[in-house]
């Protein structure tokens, strides 16, 4: 056990003995809070991870907006920083880290004064790479200029700790769980994937010495399983009961919702939120964006903690990649490099992580530099919440779950 | 003595073409095996379908800048136009009377990938097409020189921004890695080397061709493979095709694209290369010795290579004259089965094999399959379907590549059996 796990474990957190990344968090939320947190009551291997990936490139600037530094981010954003809104900026910043949050996501507040939303920033890679498809690859597969990396990053971790479904994506791109031995199923819906299903014949084991029947016929036994998992829990499942935002994104998530509470067996789910790709006109479309996701997140979360699956959940959000820090001619903003990761759940340790941006300090092409590496996130999410020894280790942990 | 069993024939036209047409399977049965080869490797010319309307390359390489806002629309006429592509490729592989020219495009777009999402031209990647068919049966040093000055290339792996001052370094190191000798055969040196050799060979702006730029070419003295001298990119190609592991690696690819998802034995992979580098890279040759083998013909080997999507989704068509899917719906089940074409993954292509089959393609290959053959049934109906062999074991010898995994149904019924036949397991294999 080293030292941050046994800080988490004894509860009580002094700000002395923490990691400087921490500092916000611990100096700032009450400790009481934190003390309060449960624990995941299931072992590493029941508990789920549900991806939501902003797609296109949400802009951290105007997610976490640095309002410490607002008049320096004025002159650089005059048509996006949300002058009018200058008041409800002044109170909406999360504890005093500086940083407040995009009004439109004020559905996440009483998560946040919960103490189960935590915020990082600065998240990003050295050497960004600003194509959306090479750098959706970068965070799909953990690797950086990495040539051919063929394997998504939870495809390193899953199958070591599952034999089943490892994962379930709403979409159809596999993305961090995409590998040989990595079982997920893509669906539209679970409603869709059980119709469809109906046309998978059942397959007798095969004794075949042909390597490539034998695989498949291995992979149509893992479907099957699938399907008699679906059939069990999802033909007639228990309901969630109350509403549920009503959004396209917000159906994806009551659909992971369902299957979690009808206890699927499987520890990832993957939704997607498109749009974020705010060359032109970018404010309202993103806040549009960001309030169909926070008010996605709170109908989710208000369900999973009333059937009492809360605190074995961790939402975790991700993009490809940040937003330039000066606006374009089109009151919009170009691809960009550090952003921001929110991170949701009963296990949680609430707060603000990593250093603030500094608008001063930017790289050649006028973009944040990375403070935190992504491969850290991911890093913590293998070792605290799936107890699993990570491939980026060297990258160290944060102490948010 | 040696003329081909119905089956063997089968085997022959299902691994060199798209799927295993009645009609094609019945004329090389009989013949001898070196007739029968001969047959295939000779195709008579085919007529290729014109290219739908794409946007020329002065168009959209302004729009291409990195990170900017023309660049979301460049990318969005990529995408609509690179669908329209993948249809014509998808319509000609459907029509075509010769489909082993269109296995042989395919295989050598899958060696040397370049992609619509790096590109954002897909009348670049149309012309690299025409060019990889020019070149599909031809010599293999003539394409892998043509495949140095395809404009899609130079796109694709930063070629046209290689210049005496700033060299850059990504197509060299994959002629290296990926298309010629491998990982270990050479050093970081020798990649920037190559790469100094390749300096000012570039597109012109204007009409998106091939073009040296004298101004920009490195002519100083270089040392590469430890040999030294004024080298251009030629001089550069021909000393990769000197080296004994270039012909063993293309050979390897020949190996899983014809024989078996399976390792080859090394001994083979040294033999046909000796024989692919005695014939001067002549690729039919090559061919000819792959055919000729007794791997090819083996039992051990038969029904060991997954079917590609494009295998799936056209070769069935092309076998059994179902009411198709349109062409669009075709592109995108191809996406969906993970081979968007014109969009490889990445520089080393597909990885095909067993990385074909997930359990999100396998539903999608097997709602597609039952919903194509599912019709009436009943034999009694008359749906116009045109079946030629004979009910039971000739059907199964017709439409399997090997025994099929699950049991057959009870009741008689060409189309019945079709339809079982399609959806079991040993369908997917060839």
């Amino acid at each position: 056990m080293d030292r941050r796990d046994f800080l988490k474990l004894s509860g009580g957190v002094s700000a002395a003995g923490l990691a400087p990344e921490m500092l916000w968090a611990a100096e700032q939320r009450s400790a009481h809070l934190r003390a309060k947190k449960q624990r995941p009551t299931t072992p590493p291997a029941k508990r789920k991870l549900v991806l939501v990936r902003l797609k296109g490139g949400n802009d951290g600037l105007n997610t976490l907006i640095p309002f410490s530094q607002y008049d320096h981010y004025r002159e650089l954003r005059p048509t996006i920083s949300m002058p009018a809104q200058i008041k409800k900026l002044r109170s909406r910043v999360l504890d005093n880290s500086g940083m407040s949050l995009n009004p439109y996501m004020h559905r996440l507040d009483k998560w946040f004064d919960a103490g189960d939303v935590a915020w990082i920033q600065g998240v990003g890679y050295a050497r960004p790479v600003l194509s959306h498809f090479e750098s959706s690859d970068v965070w799909d597969t953990a690797m950086t200029h990495g040539r051919h990396a063929n394997k998504g990053w939870l495809a390193h971790l899953l199958p070591r700790m599952h034999k089943n479904l490892h994962g379930v994506v709403l979409g159809d791109e596999l993305g961090p769980m995409h590998g040989k031995d990595c079982h997920a199923i893509a669906m539209k819906s679970p409603e869709v994937f059980l119709s469809q299903i109906t046309l998978l014949d059942e397959v007798q084991p095969s004794s075949t010495y042909n390597p490539a029947l034998a695989h498949l016929t291995n992979i149509q036994s893992q479907v099957l399983h699938a399907k008699q998992e679906f059939e069990q829990k999802m033909r007639r499942p228990t309901q969630i009961g109350g509403r549920f935002a009503n959004s396209a994104f917000g159906r994806q998530l009551e659909s992971v919702a369902k299957m979690i509470i009808n206890d699927i067996d499987a520890p990832v789910y993957m939704v997607e939120l498109d749009g974020f790709d705010t060359h032109v006109d970018q404010l309202n479309q993103q806040n549009h964006n960001l309030s169909y996701l926070s008010d996605a997140l709170d109908s989710f979360a208000t369900a999973l903690k009333q059937h009492g699956h809360w605190d074995n959940v961790l939402v975790m959000t991700y993009s490809e990649f940040g937003r330039r820090v000066k606006e374009n001619h089109g009151r919009g903003t170009d691809h960009g490099a550090a952003s921001v990761q929110l991170v949701m759940g009963g296990a949680v340790r609430g707060g603000v992580y990593g250093r603030n941006p500094d608008l001063k300090r930017l790289d050649a092409q006028g973009n944040l530099p990375m403070t935190t590496d992504f491969r850290k996130v991911y890093s913590t999410v293998a070792q605290r919440w799936m107890r699993q020894p990570s491939p980026w280790a060297a990258y160290g942990t944060l102490p948010f779950v | 003595m040696n003329e081909l069993t119905f089956s063997e024939a089968r085997h022959l036209i299902a691994r060199t073409g798209l799927g295993a047409e009645w009609g094609s399977v019945r004329k090389l049965e009989g013949m001898s095996k070196a007739k029968a080869i001969n047959y295939i490797l000779h195709p008579p010319p085919s007529h290729l379908r014109p290219a739908p309307y794409l946007s020329p390359w002065n168009k959209l390489e302004p729009m291409r800048v990195e990170g900017s806002q023309t660049r979301k629309n460049a990318w969005v006429m990529a995408q609509q136009e690179g669908q329209l592509l993948q249809g014509w490729w998808i319509d000609q592989m459907l029509r075509t009377r010769t489909p082993f020219v269109e296995r042989m495009t395919l295989f050598w777009h899958n060696f040397f990938t370049s992609s619509l999402r790096k590109t954002l031209q897909p009348s670049l990647l149309h012309k690299q097409n025409i060019m990889l068919r020019q070149n599909a049966l031809g010599n293999f040093r003539q394409l892998l020189r043509s495949v140095a000055r395809d404009p899609a290339m130079l796109v694709y792996l930063d070629g046209y921004k290689n210049l005496k001052e700033e060299p850059n370094e990504n197509f060299a190191r994959e002629l290296l890695e990926i298309f010629t000798v491998g990982h270990g055969q050479y050093t970081q040196k020798d990649v920037q080397e190559a790469a100094r050799a390749f300096t000012g060979w570039g597109v012109h702006p204007e009409n998106g061709t091939f073009q040296v730029r004298a101004d920009q070419h490195d002519r100083g003295h270089k040392i590469f493979l430890r040999r030294a001298g004024k080298f251009n990119g030629d001089h550069i190609i021909d000393i990769l095709l000197q080296h004994p592991r270039t012909a063993e690696r293309v050979v390897e690819k020949f190996w899983r694209a014809f024989v078996s998802d399976a390792n080859p034995p090394r001994k083979i992979i040294q033999i046909w290369a000796k024989q692919f580098y005695q014939a001067d890279y002549d690729i039919k040759a090559l061919l000819r010795v792959v055919l000729s083998s007794n791997e090819f013909w083996s039992a051990r080997y038969r029904g060991t290579l997954v079917k590609s999507p494009v295998d799936l989704l056209i070769g069935t068509i092309r076998t059994i004259p179902y009411p198709r899917e349109t062409i669009p719906e075709m592109v995108n089940l191809c996406r969906l089965l993970g081979q968007k074409l014109f969009d490889p993954p990445s520089v080393k292509g597909w990885d095909g094999g067993e990385h074909w089959i997930s359990t999100q393609t396998l539903l999608v290959r097997a709602s597609y399959l039952a919903k194509i053959s599912r019709g009436n049934l009943n034999s009694k109906v008359n749906t116009g379907l045109r079946l030629p062999a004979k009910d039971g074991q000739e059907m199964v010898d017709w439409l399997l590549a090997v025994k099929p995994v699950n049991s057959l149904p009870e009741i008689p019924g060409k189309r019945r059996l079709a339809h079982a036949l399609l959806r079991d397991p040993a369908f997917q294999v060839t």
